[in-house]
Parts: structure tokens; sequence; C-alpha cells
């Protein structure tokens, strides 16, 4: 077992872990935060999508103990107290979720690709989402989604700019 | 800030509760050995090294589970062929006894303290095989040498079935001069729901009930799977099934693992758990599709179809599971003769056992198939005989004063207007001017194609001889529903709600809708063939009158008027002469008031309601607009419009999800999904790097409406829409390809339509 620390959704956690633990199984088991899936075994299909370190990444293609000292966040500490993210309110008035299993993944890899482009093209959304797999919704209102939330980020960082001038 | 549907808040927070999220105390870890051969001779089984290794708990295989007397995985019903020869199975052991079939096939179960020691023991299971020569493919399984997998079916042919008459048809194809044969492969495919099956077992040794978490599209369908293979009877299972990712037909019933997860749990009164790897579900979770269907077409000399034949033959794995011989029977045969009048019909299967994983339903289970194979039909005879494929179509429509009508196989529409549904799709997708941008496209070097597909299918007969629901209403106002029917991405929480909430005047987010509870003991259909929607919601439509007849005498006492004298509407009780009113939310509320008295009543609006509804026609029509990038071979999907018949449409954004996930469902088996065998049956697409699913930008646009033609079929006039997509994806993306092949000379391409295909096509005939 190894000792490995890292903040998490903004709370510091020890825990101790089998050195060939990845870093989803020891978030989902250990630290109970399910939210994030596992859908496959070869890191193709996003449902574990996390943040590390303020950028998106794969939590089953990363050991925990890789993960020592990172500051992670995942689906769980997405809202800020009870205020859900844009992110997320933009995938429900969208309908871009059906069973809803790949959506913690896809919110994460969304977050990601609209901090890269606040105002994206199609094609930056498509190449934004190519690691994410859904089955259900065919990803036509998850693509709205996206747009969605950008948009709305924007009127936010938008209406944030003005009052911090006043 | 409302969200769209009620589930989608644990959804969006990470807070749902799939099955691999639950942990019980003291659980441990099952993990599977499996054959790595496609078929083998099991010749014996050293488990020691195993057993030994530390954190080990158990190791279970096949001789465990005849001392337990188990029987084989549930394998289908028996189904009568031509002269009435009843179906040859080969059914399934739990755990592999002296062979082994396909490649993925359980053979032992390893349980542990942790996952890690169950999988590291798991290593150590020597299992001797004795290597057999496989059949990968239907053909193979057909020569008259051919390695045999099951005693009792020889020639590998569980099955030839037949439906309609072959001296009509014979005598239809003999007297007319255009007749047309296309042969049209529906490839295997897999599923791939996005949560993997998991599945944890617990033995409640107190109440003797073993609880069975695991994702289901029914608790009833997998307790009476799970009672079939152990013995346990059914009322001693318990099934949590909350959230589920998914289920397309996969998880329609009790597998061997859920049956050796119960004997596990039951031997070591512990929780077990197992969780599988994507990699081990390619190989070992059931596969859908597997059809080739050889489709001929006989044509009058005034355009009119004479006769449709289809032979098919039916992949159906290793072994019967419980829907593989519906699909290349009943469902590929009831709606053969598509949205046309044809006075002739005839149609035979052959279903045939290979050394490949088990085929299934999945999505639309040989609905979109025939859909497709019946639409590439009419466009090959369309191209062949130089017939306008809008023009052929409208000719040879059932037109709307034939309803009820019966096909020339027996199956009876209820309604239709297939003309209506055609024109107003044909003008959303600017068919007229199609022509302008096949020109304009050319002149950018690109090859486009348009295609039509016009789908009838028959929605879920259901199993259940009724679907039930029931309610209860709480001192808060909150009004709980049930029924059996579960969710797995549908939104059967919103639809439920809204029906209720639309019938009582209840705002929606105060009703809640919970599935399958362990207390329930409600009669009814799990979710499959689209049906939950107009068989539930139909019984949750006569809810409402129940509640309404009960809350009337109630309101009379309250209102201090006599019950004739009130009308309800709008959610409220009212005195014709307006001298007063009640809302029934508030009656409700106040209703229950004595309950908070030790030793009170039920709520006295708490009631049960049922219906009966069998099957509906669902039908529409679907265009796709392709262009081919002849270079490169990628082809791109540039307009995709539909509309569908699907009766009334309840809520419409949750159907139009559920279209854009089946089109896009087709679209994947149309351009790159494929499940592929070597000749040795060993599989060459085990996970998501080989196995290509549709990603974001599979359908650059997609427009969907509806044209209603309510169904008196059921109280609520709706038809399924669940596997509607599929099947007008499917034939409509095909004929478009086909389309943009045609218009450059190419013939006709098998699917998937990957790039390395199509540009190979494209060579051959430049």
């Amino acid at each position: 077992m190894e000792s490995v620390s890292f903040v998490v959704n903004g709370e510091r956690v020890a825990v101790d872990v089998e050195p060939r633990s990845l870093l989803v199984d020891v978030l989902r088991d250990q630290l109970g935060l399910t939210g994030t899936h596992v859908g496959c075994d070869t890191s193709q299909c996003g449902c574990c999508t996390v943040q590390i370190n303020g950028s998106a990444a794969k939590s089953c293609t990363m050991l925990a103990v890789q993960a020592s000292g990172a500051v992670i966040k995942t689906i769980e500490g997405l809202a800020e107290n009870e205020t859900l993210h844009p992110v997320q309110e933009a995938f429900s008035q969208c309908h871009g979720l059906q069973c809803g299993f790949c959506t913690p993944g896809m919110i994460m890899a969304t977050v990601e690709l609209l901090e890269h482009s606040p105002i994206p093209t199609v094609e930056e959304i498509r190449q934004g989402l190519a690691g994410n797999l859904c089955r259900c919704t065919g990803y036509v209102n998850i693509e709205k989604a996206v747009q969605s939330a950008a948009s709305n980020l924007r009127t936010m960082r938008d209406r944030d700019a003005a009052e911090a001038s006043k | 800030m409302t969200l769209m549907r009620h589930e989608d808040l644990r959804l969006i927070t990470g807070t749902g509760k799939f099955t691999a999220d639950w942990n019980l105390q003291n659980q441990c870890y099952a993990v599977f050995v499996r054959s790595p051969h496609a078929h083998a001779r099991v010749t014996g089984i050293n488990c020691e090294a195993a057993a030994a290794t530390a954190k080990v708990l158990l190791v279970l295989t096949a001789a465990d589970v005849t001392a337990a007397r188990m029987q084989s995985v549930p394998s289908g019903p028996e189904i009568k062929g031509i002269d009435g020869a009843i179906i040859k199975k080969g059914t399934m052991p739990v755990l592999a006894i002296d062979r082994v079939r396909f490649v993925g096939q359980p053979v032992a179960v390893v349980i542990a303290e942790t996952a890690g020691a169950a999988q590291d023991a798991s290593e150590l299971v020597e299992v001797q095989y004795e290597p057999l020569p496989a059949v990968a493919s239907v053909e193979d399984a057909l020569q008259s040498d051919a390695p045999q997998l099951h005693p009792g079916v020889p020639g590998n042919e569980s099955l030839r079935f037949e439906s309609g008459d072959l001296e009509a048809v014979d005598k239809a194809f003999s007297q007319s001069e255009r007749t047309a044969t296309l042969r049209i492969d529906s490839q295997r495919l897999y599923g791939a729901p996005l949560e993997p099956k998991a599945i944890t077992v617990a033995h409640d040794a107190g109440r003797g009930i073993t609880v069975v978490h695991t994702p289901t599209q029914g608790v009833l369908g997998m307790k009476a799977g799970l009672s079939s293979i152990s013995g346990i009877p059914v009322e001693e299972f318990e099934i949590v099934s909350e959230d589920v990712g998914g289920s397309f037909g996969l998880r329609g019933g009790a597998s061997a693992e859920h049956a050796l997860l119960v004997l596990a749990a039951r031997q070591l009164q512990r929780p077990v758990k197992w969780v599988a790897t994507r990699s081990e579900l390619f190989a070992g979770e059931w596969h859908g599709r597997g059809l080739t269907l050889e489709g001929s077409i006989a044509i009058d000399h005034d355009d009119k179809i004479a006769a449709i034949k289809f032979h098919d033959t039916v992949d159906l794995g290793a072994y019967n599971c419980f829907f593989g011989g519906f699909i290349g029977t009943n469902n590929l045969s009831v709606t053969m003769g598509g949205a046309y009048q044809v006075p002739a019909l005839y149609m035979q299967s052959r279903l045939v056992l290979t050394n490949t994983a088990p085929v299934s339903a999945y999505r639309g289970a040989g609905r979109p198939d025939i859909a497709f194979g019946i639409e590439r039909l009419i466009d090959h005879a369309a191209t062949t005989f130089k017939l306008d494929p809008v023009e052929f179509r409208r000719k040879n429509f059932v037109p709307q004063n034939a309803f009820p009508y019966t096909t020339a196989n027996g199956t009876v529409y209820d309604c239709g207007d297939f003309h209506s549904v055609l024109d107003k799709a044909l003008s959303q997708a600017g068919y007229d001017t199609f022509e302008q941008r096949r020109a304009a496209a050319k002149q950018d070097g690109k090859i486009r194609g348009i295609g039509i597909g016009y789908y009838v299918e028959k929605s879920g007969a259901g199993g259940a001889p009724k679907d039930q629901v029931s309610c209860e209403f709480s001192a808060d106002g909150t009004l709980t529903l049930h029924a059996v029917t579960g969710p797995s991405g549908q939104g059967h929480e919103t639809a439920f709600a809204q029906i209720m909430g639309d019938g009582l005047g209840i705002d929606p987010l105060q009703i809640i809708y919970r599935a399958g509870s362990a207390d329930q003991s409600l009669v009814g259909n799990g979710t499959g063939g689209s049906r939950s929607l107009y068989g539930t919601g139909s019984a949750f439509k006569n809810l409402i009158d129940e509640i309404i007849n009960r809350a009337l005498p109630h309101a009379a006492r309250v209102l201090n008027a006599n019950a004739e004298d009130i009308t309800f509407s709008d959610g409220q009780f009212m005195v014709r002469n307006g001298a007063g009113g009640i809302s029934l939310f508030a009656l409700s509320k106040r209703l229950s008031e004595p309950q908070q008295h030790p030793g009170s009543q039920e709520h006295p609006l708490n009631c049960t309601a049922e219906t009966v509804t069998g099957a509906n026609y669902p039908n529409g029509c679907h265009i796709a607009e392709v262009e081919i990038d002849p270079e490169t071979g990628v082809t791109d999907i540039i307009a995709y419009n539909a509309v569908d018949d699907l009766g009334n449409v309840i809520s419409p954004e949750l159907v139009r999800g559920q279209v854009h996930g089946g089109v896009v469902q087709g679209a994947g088996q149309a351009f790159s999904e494929a499940i592929v065998y070597d000749d040795n049956g060993q599989l060459l697409t085990g996970s998501f790097m080989d196995y290509a699913m549709p990603r974001a930008g599979t359908l650059l646009n997609v427009e969907t409406d509806t044209f209603a033609v309510p169904t008196e079929l059921n109280e609520l006039g709706s038809k399924g829409v669940g596997e509607s997509g599929c099947s007008g994806s499917l034939p409509c993306i095909s004929n478009a390809v086909m389309n943009a092949f045609a218009s450059v000379g190419a013939g006709p391409l098998s699917m998937p339509y990957t790039p390395a295909r199509v540009w190979k096509h494209l060579q051959k005939h430049q």
C-alpha cells in the first residue's frame, strides 16, 4: 500500500492505495465519489473524465499514485453550493442526457472544452467531445447543450465584468 | 430554474445510483474465467492454486452448478417452424460443462475479498482445453461437413420457419415480367449500453430473500429468469434497479452471471459484487442483428407490386437464448410487406447456431432489419426498372381508406396515413430540389445521394397479461406512482408524471414515479418493444379516472353539495352553480389528515388501475441526404429529415430524444459498427478501439417532426417510439448511399459503409 494525498472537490484527503489502483477506482470505491463512471477499459468512452489541476483527464488512464498532490475536481464538486454549473443546467434543459451514464464525463469534458473555446464552432465541439461516447442521445442535443452553455457562460462573464467595472 | 426531466438533477450532479455504485457491507468480489477458444472440449479444470490464494473465498465451476441443480440459461419459447417442427435448442449452461462453444463463455468464477485478489486468482485457474474446429459464420455452419455444435441440433440448424403463402408468391413471380432480387446483410452488432453489466447479490437469511442489484428492463422478467435457472421461487427474489445506464434490449433477462452470483452469495452468506469489464462484455454479452435477408420482388405491368418474398438466415450464436428465436421469425415476418399493399407474401428463415456469442435483442430486434430489407428492395427495384422511388411507393402504399388493413401474411395494421407522412417528409427534406444540390456537390467533386426509408413496425405486444399501476398520496401532497416498467434513459419519471399531472391538475414536480419497488405486487411489462408509454402510460390514464371517481364523494362532502352537481376540470372540483370549488391537490392533502393519527387507514384516494393493450403500428418516413468524398471514401450525412406517425405524443422533447438516439444507432450500423470474428471464431472487435461507435458529429443536421394518426388500440392513442429511429435510419441512409453510388454507375454495397470500403467500391467502378 502507498499513501497518497490530494485535494478533491476542495477537500484534502489522504488514502492508502495499492500501487496498481487506478485513480477512478480510488475516487469511486475509497472516496465514495461514484458520480465518476467507468464505461470501458481502453480509455475510449470518457465516462471517467474529471479535472486534474484544472485540465480534463480520463481518470482511468492514471494511477492514483500519479495523482499525488494534485487538485482534482469531480462531477460532485462542479456545482457551487447548490447552484448548478451552467454546463450542468444546459445538459438538462437541452435534453442532452437520457440514461445519464455518460453525462458526468460529458459535462466535465464540456467544461474543459468551453474554457479553451468560449465561442465554440461546431467542429470544435465535435473535436472536444471526440473522447466521450454516448449511446442514447445521438449527440444532437449534447451539441445543443454545449452551445447553450457557452452562451450562458459568456453572458455570466459579461455580467461579472460589468459589475466589476462599476 | 426548472430542469427538463425529473431524473436529471441526480444524473447531472453525479448522485444517481447505477448498479456499480452500490457497495454493501462486507461485500466480496467476483471475477469470471472465460473461454479463449471458440470451440473446445474442456478436459479438466484445476482450481487448487486459485483457491489456495490469499483472500480467495470461493471458486465455482460447472460441478458446483450441477450440485446446486441449476438449470440452463432461459432459451426462449418453443417456436414452431415448417410442418409444425419445434425449435431445436442448444441451451447454455451457467458454466461450461465439458465443452465451450464461443470465445468469452464463462467457465469458472472466482470470489475473493478484493476485486484485485479475485482477478489475480482467476489467472491461476487452469482449464485444460482440447480445441475443436469451429464455425464462425452461418455459411460455414450450414456446410454438410461442418463441425456440429450441439448433439440435439443436427446440421446446426435450430429451426426453419415460414410465414405467408409460398404457392401464391411463386405464381405471382411466374406471371410477372419484372422481378428483382437483392441480398441484404444486417451485420452483427454489439448494443453497448454505456453502463457495463454489473451485479451485486446479497442474501438476507433472516427474511429468506435474495436481493439482486442489477440493471434490468423488467424486474418481473429478471425474477422469473433467476427462478427458472436456480429453482428458487420467484417470491424469494428482490430486484434493485435504480438508475440503468441504457438497455437497448441487452438487459432483458437473467444471465449466467446473475445465477452464479446468486449461488455464491447464498453459499458464502455475504454480498458478492461483479462489475464487468467492457472487454469481457464485447466477447460474452449478447450481440444483436446478425441477419441476412435475400429479398425478391415481382412487379405488375402497371407498377404494382405483385409479390415479395424473403429467404433469411439468422445467426443465433452458440446457444439459443431467450429472445434470439423471436427475431428471425416473428419480428422479421410480421411487417414484411412494409407500408405496401402486396397481394402475396412469403418468408422463410433458417435459424443457425455458430461458434460465436449468442444473439438476442438489440434496439428493434428484427424490426429495423426487415424495414431495411423491404425499403432497400423497393429502391433496388425502382433503380433496376427505372421507376421513380417516390411514385413507386405512392402507387403501392396501403391507402388511408383501407385501414384496418390485413397483410397477405395476416398482420392487421389498425391505422395510418402513409401518403400524408411521405408528403410531409418530402417537403421538409426539400426533396424536389435535390438534383440542384447534387449538381452543386458534383462541382465540388463530391457525390450526393438521397434516400427514403418508409418503415412500419409492430411495437411490443407485451408478455404480461396486463399493465397495472398504483398510486399513493402523501400528507404533503406528493403523489407517488408505481408500475413495473423501469427506465433506462427514456424518461419514464417525467412522462408518467406529466400524464398524471395533466389529468389531475397537480404540478408534475409533486409526482414521483417508482418502478418495480420490492413491496409492490403489480403485474406488467418491463421496458421493451417501445411499449412503456402506451402500455403503462395508458394504465395511468385510467388511474386518473379512478382517482377522480374516488375523490368525487369526498369533494361533495367538503363542498356541501350533491356529487351529481359537481364537475371536475383543470384539477378543480366545482359545484355547478358556482357556489364553490376545491382542487384535487387540496382535497388529497385534506384527506390525508386522519392518517396522522395512529391506527388510521390508508389514504382514500390510493388506488390501482390497469389496461390490456397489445401491439400497434408506428410508422414514418425518414429521408437522408449524404455526400461522399470519392477521394477518401468518407460519407457525411448532410441532412436528415424524419416524420414519424407515433400517434398522440405526450412529450415532444422526449420523443425527439428517442428518435435522435435511434437514428444515430442506425447510422452507427450503416457507417461504422460491426462485430467481426475471424474464420476460427476469434473475436477481432473486442473493444471500443476496434468497434467503431458513432461519435459527436454523426448527424450534421437533423429535423424530426411527427404526423399523428392516433391509434384506438390504447387509451392514450399513442404508438411506440423507442425503436422507430433505427427502423427509419437503416433504410434511408442505405438508400441514400446507394443512390449516390448509382449516380456514378456503382452498384450496391453491404454495410458498414466505412471510408475504406466505400473508397474501394468506388475504385472498382471507375
